[in-house]
């Protein structure tokens, strides 16, 4: 099945428009839209809301409608069908086909009878819902049935796709709810066109990969040109797994990272097995990283790089190129820098003109959660630096991935911080790597798919054998999300 | 067996050389143009720029000496920017003459001239039999970074996709390259340079 991204087009008095949750009392309009629909070819589908025929009842942009069908454009047309008469004149006028939500709702009997005088290919049925219940017209009321009775509705009329709204995540650009079309797959076969908070490129690879999804419609996401409506979803780039070493005297040092240390192993074999049970990359952190350590660090690092197969990345008090480069020669395949990078972001650039950007790992730890403040020295000393801002710098000096620590989750098993990490995965191109908080299965999904990570971290929850690397892999695996296989 | 590694500055030689250790290979790095052009099988690894480490190739006239070693049967194995390079050229910066030896061009990524590298697993198409591939599975993950890449060659053995098709794996000949690096993608990619030292050890014997 492949996927579709669908632009949606709101209109409103003639003019593009979009509304937040709904709410008509303060829409934004958005005339320059025009420009970029005209540069989609024609065969592309639109979904296009009459947005005051949502509210009242009656077809209302007729001439708009018309206009891009002449222009050669698929459209699915909805907003206030509520009979075969509307259903009909939408038709008529060239749309593919109608989107039928109130009715599929509150009026199972006229649903299946539009769907018969026009045919199921024609109809779209829609549910919009919010905090489990169906909502309608144009979402100021509750509807009738349950979502559960509506979706029996639709099956029953001989549906097989269905439009499923997150009323609340509409126009807020803050993700898809993946919750939602997940508990779906349970309780029908429809297929399911998904839409609501869809905003990066990310969320529609993401939603690709579920299995009971379609497609994607995208409103605001398009119009304020963040994600480009021709695109195709992505999801050849595995999510990585990724074990976190962190080493004191050349033992791995178990406990919540930035207190209370115990010995859990030697690195090197730790780093091996975790490579045998599948991990897809090794993190080793110095934590002591003193200039009098240098040396030992980095005979651990050499030895641990000699028994991996798989990429291996190592920081920790790394201050100048000379460090980097150091690192690298002992066997690193890239390097993570993170108070010296806020010391001196031009170091970042330095060190990726002179080893690459894929060998330059930002280390950024941040607290105070969603708004986010950087620290740095172990993340014991506030920069007053927002975390957003400064990933986006180091991402423009040339850091090529970042390694995103909650420090208030880290240690407490109690899941990664994930508003923070989709704020910082929405606002750069480079990967993320969520770390801090790891501690079910599903905080990895989560901070994979919510968070829009391509890698996820984690130290403890390993060492102390809480969850396996497989354990972790298989259960991503069974939710959609591609994992590397590690057999030959 | 020995292989000689072509000792560019642009590589993290560590890894591949325990890779071709654990293959059983005795290794010896080498920037002289007269040893490699002696030597019967050849790695050229790399990472970074295509034109500056075809100028740093050149300059030493490392260049002839593949072309030499290949033109005596020399077993010849590119990895990455190393792959890259036995090219016919690239677009990074504007057009550069590569090693030729594969037929293809390197472009960028499409439409993302300033986009970050491709980093990361990615499953391989096997399309043509080779012996870079004998006993490892079709779709096998193995671990790329790269923002150039051959889009398409007559020599491609095996395809990956990434924003579209390219070419992950290509030969002709006594000459193999793989975009991916196999001594950073676990057993598979043991499995690889497994393959090509054995190979490499029966065309000498």
């Amino acid at each position: 099945m492949s996927f579709s991204i669908i632009p949606a087009l709101d209109l409103l008095a003639g003019r593009i428009v979009r509304l937040r949750e709904g709410d008509f009392s303060s829409p934004t309009f958005y005339d320059d839209a025009f420009e970029l629909v005209d540069r989609w070819p024609a065969g592309t589908l639109l979904h296009v809301v009459d947005l005051e025929a949502a509210r009242s009842g009656r077809p209302i942009e007729l001439e708009l409608v018309r206009a891009l069908v002449r222009k050669g454009f698929r459209l699915q047309v909805g907003g206030g069908v509520r009979s075969i008469d509307d259903a009909r004149t939408w038709l008529g006028i060239g749309a593919d086909r109608v989107i039928i939500g109130t009715v599929a709702c509150d009026q199972p009997q006229l649903f299946r009878s539009i769907v018969e005088a026009v045919g199921s290919e024609k109809v779209l049925p829609a549910l919009d819902i919010r905090c489990g219940e169906v909502r309608t017209h144009g979402w100021i009321a509750t509807g009738a049935r349950t979502i559960e009775e509506t979706l029996k509705v639709v099956e029953g009329a001989g549906c097989s796709e269905a439009l499923v709204t997150d009323v609340s995540r509409d126009g807020k650009m803050g993700g898809p709810s993946f919750a939602l079309y997940r508990s779906l797959a349970e309780l029908t076969p429809l297929r399911i066109i998904a839409s609501g908070g869809v905003t990066t490129k990310r969320d529609v690879d993401a939603l690709s990969r579920l299995k009971n999804v379609s497609g994607a419609v995208v409103g605001k996401a398009i119009l304020e040109r963040r994600i480009d409506a021709l695109a195709r979803p992505e999801t050849s780039l595995l999510p990585r797994i990724i074990p976190c070493l962190d080493v004191r005297n050349g033992r791995v040092a178990k406990g919540v990272r930035f207190e209370g240390l115990r010995d859990a192993g030697d690195p090197a074999e730790l780093a091996a097995r975790y490579e045998a049970e599948g991990a897809d990359e090794i993190v080793l952190l110095d934590i002591v990283a003193t200039p009098e350590r240098r040396g030992a660090a980095l005979e651990t690092v050499a030895r641990v790089a000699d028994l991996l197969s798989i990429p291996f990345t190592v920081g920790g008090g790394v201050r100048s190129l000379e460090d980097f480069r150091a690192l690298l020669m002992a066997g690193a395949d890239r390097v993570a820098i993170n108070s010296a990078a806020v010391a001196r972001p031009e170091l970042l650039r330095e060190a990726a003109s002179e080893f690459g950007v894929q060998a330059v790992v930002l280390a950024c730890d941040v607290a105070g959660g969603g708004a986010g403040e950087v620290m740095v020295g172990g993340g014991r000393f506030p920069t007053g630096l927002d975390a957003v801002e400064w990933c986006r710098r180091a991402e423009q000096e040339g850091a090529g991935e970042i390694l995103l620590t909650s420090i208030d989750r880290d240690g407490t098993h109690a899941g990664f911080d994930v508003t923070l990490l989709r704020r910082i995965s929405s606002a750069v191109q480079v990967g993320v790597i969520a770390s801090g908080g790891a501690g079910t299965l599903e905080h990895f999904r989560d901070a994979i798919e919510e968070g829009g990570c391509s890698a996820v971290l984690a130290a403890s929850l390993f060492h102390d054998r809480v969850l396996s690397i497989r354990d972790v892999k298989r259960f991503l695996r069974d939710a959609g999300i591609p994992m590397r296989r590690s057999a030959a | 067996m020995s292989v000689t590694l072509v000792d560019t500055p642009f590589s993290n030689r560590r890894n591949i050389v325990n890779a071709l250790a654990r293959a059983g290979a005795t290794v010896t790095l080498s920037s002289d143009a007269a040893e490699i052009a002696a030597a019967d099988t050849v790695i050229l690894p790399g990472v970074g720029a295509f034109s500056t480490a075809m100028q740093w190739l050149r300059e030493r006239r490392i260049d002839i000496a593949l072309k030499d070693a290949v033109a005596r049967h020399a077993m010849l194995l590119g990895v990455c920017l190393g792959y890259q390079l036995l090219f016919e050229s690239s677009t990074e910066m504007g057009s550069t003459l590569g090693l030729g030896f594969l037929r293809g061009e390197v472009t960028s990524f499409q439409g993302t001239q300033s986009a970050p590298p491709k980093i990361g697993w990615n499953s391989i198409q096997i399309v043509k039999p080779s012996a870079l591939f004998v006993g490892i599975a079709d779709q096998a993950d193995m671990y790329f970074v790269h923002s150039f890449r051959v889009e398409r060659s007559v020599d491609c053995v095996a395809v990956a996709s990434c924003g579209g098709r390219f070419v992950a794996a290509a030969e002709r000949g006594n000459v193999f390259g793989v975009q991916f690096h196999p001594e950073k993608s676990s057993v598979s990619g043991a499995r690889v340079i497994n393959n090509f030292v054995q190979l490499a050890a029966r065309c000498a014997a």
